[in-house]
C-alpha cells in the first residue's frame, strides 16, 4: 500500500454527485404512494346493486366472506337481503368474489393500509364500513372478464314460415350437450325460488343436470309439481325475470331446462319408473275434486300419494283445463299433456270425463259424499268487447275458438282474422290462425311493450307473419246483409301518463277512426268464472270480485271445501294453480289426519 | 403486423414442423404448441436465432380432466414487438421435464416455483428442496384437486364475531316454506 492513498481520497468526493438531487427521505405527513391500477386492496360492495347471491362466499377458499342481514336491507323480489361481509384477516386478496359476482356489486379498491391492535377489527363489511371506497374501486369485472357466463345456449326452433304450415311443435328442446352446458351457468343462489309461486327447487335440479343425472332431477321437479313437462313448455317463468345471471346477462333457461329433464322420461311408465313414488297406504277418507286443470290435477296427485282416494270431475273429454284447451298444440303438443296426466291417473287418482258438476252431478252430492273438496274449476267465461255489432256471425271469444279447435272441431274464420287484446291468450289464438292460412291482424290498446303475453310468444308471432297495431281500441263491428262480420273499425290511441304513477293510459283520438276488413273477430280482453253449479252455497262458499275468498291454506269460507287456481289468484298461470293445489293438499290432509 | 405474424410462423415451421399454431388473435401475439422434446431447442432458435430475446413469464396450467400439466412460456422480441406464447404438456402423473435455465437464467426461479407448487422435477435444476413453503407435507398446492377451501378450514381459526352467517339458499327457504327433499340437498350449493 503506497502512503498516499489517492483512490481513497477522492472516491468519497463521488457522492457529490447526489448534490442538489431530491432527497430520498420521507416527506411528513406521509403520503402513501397510489397503488397501481387494478390493484386488488380492500373490498368495496355497492350495496344497492348487490342482490345477495351469496356467490361471493360460496367461492371464498379461505371462508372469509359471510352472508349477513343489514339493518335496512329488506329484500325481496330477486334479492336475499343478505349481505357480504369480509374477514380481512383471512382474505388472500385472490378477487375470484369480484371475478364471480354477477351483478357486478363487488369489487377490491387501492385502499391497502389499515392498522389496528384489535385483529377481529378486520371483520367489516365492505361498502357499509367503507362507504369511501366507491371511489377508489380498481379491480371489478365486466361482461367479458366476468367468470359467469351471461351468454344463454341458444334454442332450436322451427322457422317461422316453416311453423305456420302445421301445428308441429316450435321449440326443439335442448340436446343433452346443450342443457349441460345452459345448466352450468347456474350459479344455484336459489333466489328464483323465492318468486316461483310453486317455490320448486330449481337449483337443486339444474345441478343435477349439469351434473349429468337426469334421473334426480325429474325426480326433484316432482316432488312439488306433477306437470312440469307442461310447464317446461308453457310456464310464465317468473323465476327466470329475478334470475341472478340477468341482472348483466341473459337468465339461464331455467323453463327449457325443465322441459329438457322432464322430456328425458319419454312415456308415463318410464316416469313412474323414475319417480318411483312412494304412495301411502290407503288411510279410507276421500277427497272429491271439481275440475281437472293444474290445480286440481296437483292436489289430487300429492293427496293420493298420501293415501286419499281422490275422485276428479272433469266437464271436458280431457284432463288438464286451460292447458288442455286454451294452449295451442305447437307450445303443448297433446302427447305431452297426456302423458303427464296419464301418470298421474297411473297412482290412483280416478277421474270421470265429461261430467259437468251442477248438470251430471250436484255440487250438494259431492259436498255429501266426500270428506273434504277441492274446487279447481278455472274462469270458463270471457270478457266480451261490448261493442256495437259483437253479436255478428264470426264474431267469437278467443278462449272458445282455442276450445274447439284444440277438441278437434272445425272453425271457419275466413281469410282476415282480427283479435282484440295483448296476452297470452290472444297472440294464441292469433298464430292458431296463421295456422289456418288467415291473415291476422292484433288490436291492441296499448304499445307493444304493455303486452302482458310473454315476449317469445309475441317475438313468435311476429316471425309468423302476425300484424300487431298497438294502441288501437275497436269501437264497432260491421256486419254485411247477411250479419257476417265484414270490417272492425277503431280508433287510434295515444298513451297519456297516469297522474297517480300507474302505467299510461291509452285514450283515444278522436276522428282517428279507422277501418280494417275481416272475416272473423276474435275478443281476448279476459276471462270470468261461472259459479251457477254451486248457488246453493253462496252463503256458505263467499265470493268476492268474482273469486272464491280463502284463507292463506287454500281454505274457503266453508272450512270442508278448498279452492284454488284462476278461481281463486289473479296470477291467471298455470304455476300458480299448481302451487294452490300443492297448499290444499298439506291443509286437506292436515284437517282429514287430525279428525 | 398480420404479414409480419406470418412470415415468423413460416419461418418457426421451416424448422420445427410440428407445431400447432393458434393465430386468431386480433393483437401482436401468436400462439405455438410443441411437443416436449423440442421446447429446448425452439427456445433456443426463438431466443438466438429470431430475436426473441425477453422472457415475459412463464406459467403452468393444470388439464386436470386431461391428465396433463402444460408449460407456457412467453417471450418478446423488441426488434418486431411481438410476443409468441410457447406452448408444451408434460403428462400430469409423471410430470417431468428436463431443465431450461441456461437458455434464461430467470427460469431457474420458476422451475423452483413450479416443482414446489405443481410437483413438476426438472432434471439439472440444482437448487435446494424448499422454496416459498415451509415444512410443506401435504401435495402440491397449486394442483387444482388440492382443496384449499379444506386446508384453510383446518389451518385458521374461526374468528368469534361470524357467527351470525347465513346461508343463502337456506334463508329463502325460510322466507318461502320451501320443503327441499332430504336427497336433493346434495345439490344445494
Ligand atoms: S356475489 Fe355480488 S351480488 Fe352476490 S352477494 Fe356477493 S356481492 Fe352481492
Amino acid at each position: 500500500m503506497s502512503f498516499f492513498d489517492l483512490k481513497g481520497t477522492l472516491k468519497p468526493l463521488t457522492a457529490l454527485k447526489q448534490f442538489g438531487k431530491e432527497p430520498h427521505t420521507i416527506t411528513y405527513p406521509k403520503v402513501s404512494k397510489e397503488a397501481a391500477d387494478r390493484y386488488r386492496g380492500f373490498h368495496y360492495n355497492d350495496l344497492d346493486e348487490c342482490i345477495g347471491c351469496g356467490n361471493c362466499s360460496t367461492i371464498c377458499q379461505n371462508a372469509a366472506i359471510d352472508m349477513i342481514h343489514l339493518e335496512g336491507i329488506e329484500g325481496g323480489k330477486g334479492d336475499s337481503g343478505l349481505r357480504p361481509r369480509v374477514d380481512h384477516g383471512r382474505c388472500c386478496w385472490c378477487a375470484l368474489c369480484v371475478e364471480v359476482c354477477p351483478t357486478g356489486s363487488l369489487s377490491l379498491t387501492k385502499d391497502y393500509l389499515y392498522v389496528s391492535e384489535d385483529p377481529d377489527s378486520f371483520l367489516w363489511t365492505p361498502g357499509k364500513d367503507n362507504p369511501g371506497g366507491k371511489e377508489k374501486i380498481s379491480f371489478f369485472s365486466t361482461e367479458e372478464t366476468s367468470l359467469n357466463v351471461f351468454q344463454r345456449v341458444p334454442m332450436t326452433e322451427i322457422e317461422g314460415t316453416e311453423r305456420i304450415k302445421s301445428f308441429a311443435e316450435v321449440v326443439l328442446g335442448y340436446s343433452e350437450d346443450e342443457a349441460r352446458a345452459e345448466a352450468s351457468r347456474c350459479i344455484s343462489c336459489g333466489l328464483c325460488t323465492e318468486v316461483c309461486p310453486d317455490h320448486m327447487h330449481i337449483p337443486e335440479y339444474i345441478n343435477a343436470i349439469a351434473n349429468g343425472n337426469d334421473a334426480d332431477a325429474v325426480r326433484i321437479i316432482y316432488d312439488n309439481n306433477p306437470l312440469p313437462e307442461m310447464c317446461g313448455k308453457v310456464c310464465t317463468r317468473r323465476c327466470e325475470d329475478v334470475c341472478a345471471i340477468a341482472t348483466r346477462g341473459e337468465a339461464i333457461a331455467i323453463r327449457w331446462l325443465k322441459r329438457y329433464a322432464t322430456e328425458t322420461a319419454k312415456t308415463a311408465d318410464i316416469i313412474h319408473e323414475i319417480v318411483n313414488p312412494e304412495i301411502k297406504e290407503a288411510n279410507g277418507k276421500t277427497v272429491g275434486i271439481i275440475g281437472a286443470g293444474p290445480s286440481g290435477l296437483t292436489a289430487a296427485y300429492y293427496l293420493a300419494l298420501r293415501g286419499y282416494g281422490v275422485t276428479i270431475y272433469e266437464a271436458s273429454a280431457k284432463a288438464g283445463g286451460a292447458t288442455m284447451y286454451g294452449i295451442p298444440k305447437y307450445r303443448l303438443p297433446l302427447e305431452s299433456l297426456q302423458k303427464q296426466v296419464d301418470y298421474i291417473q297411473s297412482i290412483g287418482v280416478k277421474i270421470h270425463f265429461n261430467t259437468k258438476v251442477g248438470k251430471d252431478i250436484t255440487f250438494k252430492e259431492i259436498y255429501d259424499h266426500y270428506d273434504a273438496v277441492f274446487m279447481g274449476v278455472g274462469f270458463p267465461d270471457a270478457w266480451s268487447l261490448g261493442v256495437d255489432g259483437e253479436n255478428a256471425k264470426g264474431s267469437m271469444q278467443a278462449y272458445r275458438y282455442l276450445y274447439m279447435i284444440n277438441s278437434g272441431e272445425k272453425v271457419d274464420v275466413g281469410d282476415k282474422v282480427i283479435v282484440v287484446g295483448g296476452g297470452n291468450v290472444a297472440i294464441d289464438a292469433a298464430r292458431v290462425s296463421r295456422r289456418m292460412n288467415a291473415e291476422v291482424t292484433i288490436l291492441y290498446r296499448r304499445r307493444v311493450e304493455d303486452m302482458p303475453a310473454d315476449w317469445e310468444e309475441i317475438e313468435g308471432a311476429e316471425a309468423e307473419g302476425v300484424h300487431i297495431i298497438p294502441q288501437a281500441i275497436p269501437i264497432k263491428v260491421i256486419e254485411d246483409e247477411k250479419g257476417n262480420v265484414k270490417a272492425v273499425e277503431y280508433l287510434m290511441a295515444e298513451m297519456v301518463p297516469d297522474e297517480r304513477g300507474g302505467r299510461p293510459k291509452p285514450v283515444a283520438i278522436e276522428g282517428s277512426n279507422t277501418i280494417i276488413e275481416a272475416t272473423a273477430v276474435m275478443a281476448a280482453i279476459g276471462q270470468m268464472g261461472d259459479y251457477s253449479f254451486m248457488s246453493e252455497f253462496e252463503d256458505k262458499i263467499k265470493i268476492n270480485r268474482g273469486r272464491f275468498v280463502t284463507n292463506d291454506k287454500q281454505q274457503t269460507t266453508d272450512p270442508k271445501v278448498f279452492a284454488g287456481g284462476d278461481a281463486v289468484n289473479s296470477t291467471a298461470d298455470a304455476i300458480s294453480a299448481i302451487a294452490d293445489g300443492f297448499r290444499a293438499c298439506k291443509a286437506i290432509d292436515e284437517m282429514l289426519s287430525k279428525k | 403486423m398480420k404479414e409480419l405474424k406470418e412470415q415468423l410462423i413460416n419461418r418457426i415451421k421451416a424448422h420445427f414442423p410440428d407445431i400447432t399454431v393458434e393465430n386468431n388473435f386480433n393483437y401482436n401475439r401468436f400462439d405455438v404448441s410443441i411437443n416436449k422434446e423440442s421446447i429446448h431447442s425452439i427456445l433456443f432458435y426463438l431466443k438466438d436465432v429470431m430475436g426473441f430475446k425477453h422472457l415475459s413469464d412463464t406459467n403452468c396450467v393444470d388439464w386436470l380432466e386431461e391428465g396433463e400439466f402444460e408449460i407456457v412460456f412467453i417471450v418478446w422480441s423488441p426488434a418486431e414487438k411481438i410476443k409468441i406464447f410457447v406452448r408444451t404438456r408434460i403428462d400430469r402423473n409423471n410430470p417431468v421435464l428436463e431443465t431450461l435455465d441456461m437458455i434464461w437464467p430467470q427460469l431457474h426461479t420458476y422451475e423452483r416455483e413450479f416443482r414446489e407448487m405443481f410437483g413438476i422435477q426438472f432434471t439439472g435444476l440444482e437448487a435446494p428442496d424448499e422454496f416459498i413453503l415451509e415444512d410443506w407435507q401435504g401435495p402440491p398446492p397449486y394442483r387444482r384437486d388440492f382443496d384449499t377451501a379444506a386446508f384453510a378450514a383446518e389451518t385458521f381459526f374461526e374468528r368469534p364475531g361470524r357467527e351470525d352467517a347465513e346461508d343463502v339458499r337456506e334463508a329463502i327457504t325460510k322466507l318461502t316454506g320451501e320443503e327441499i327433499p332430504e336427497f336433493a340437498k346434495k345439490y344445494s350449493r
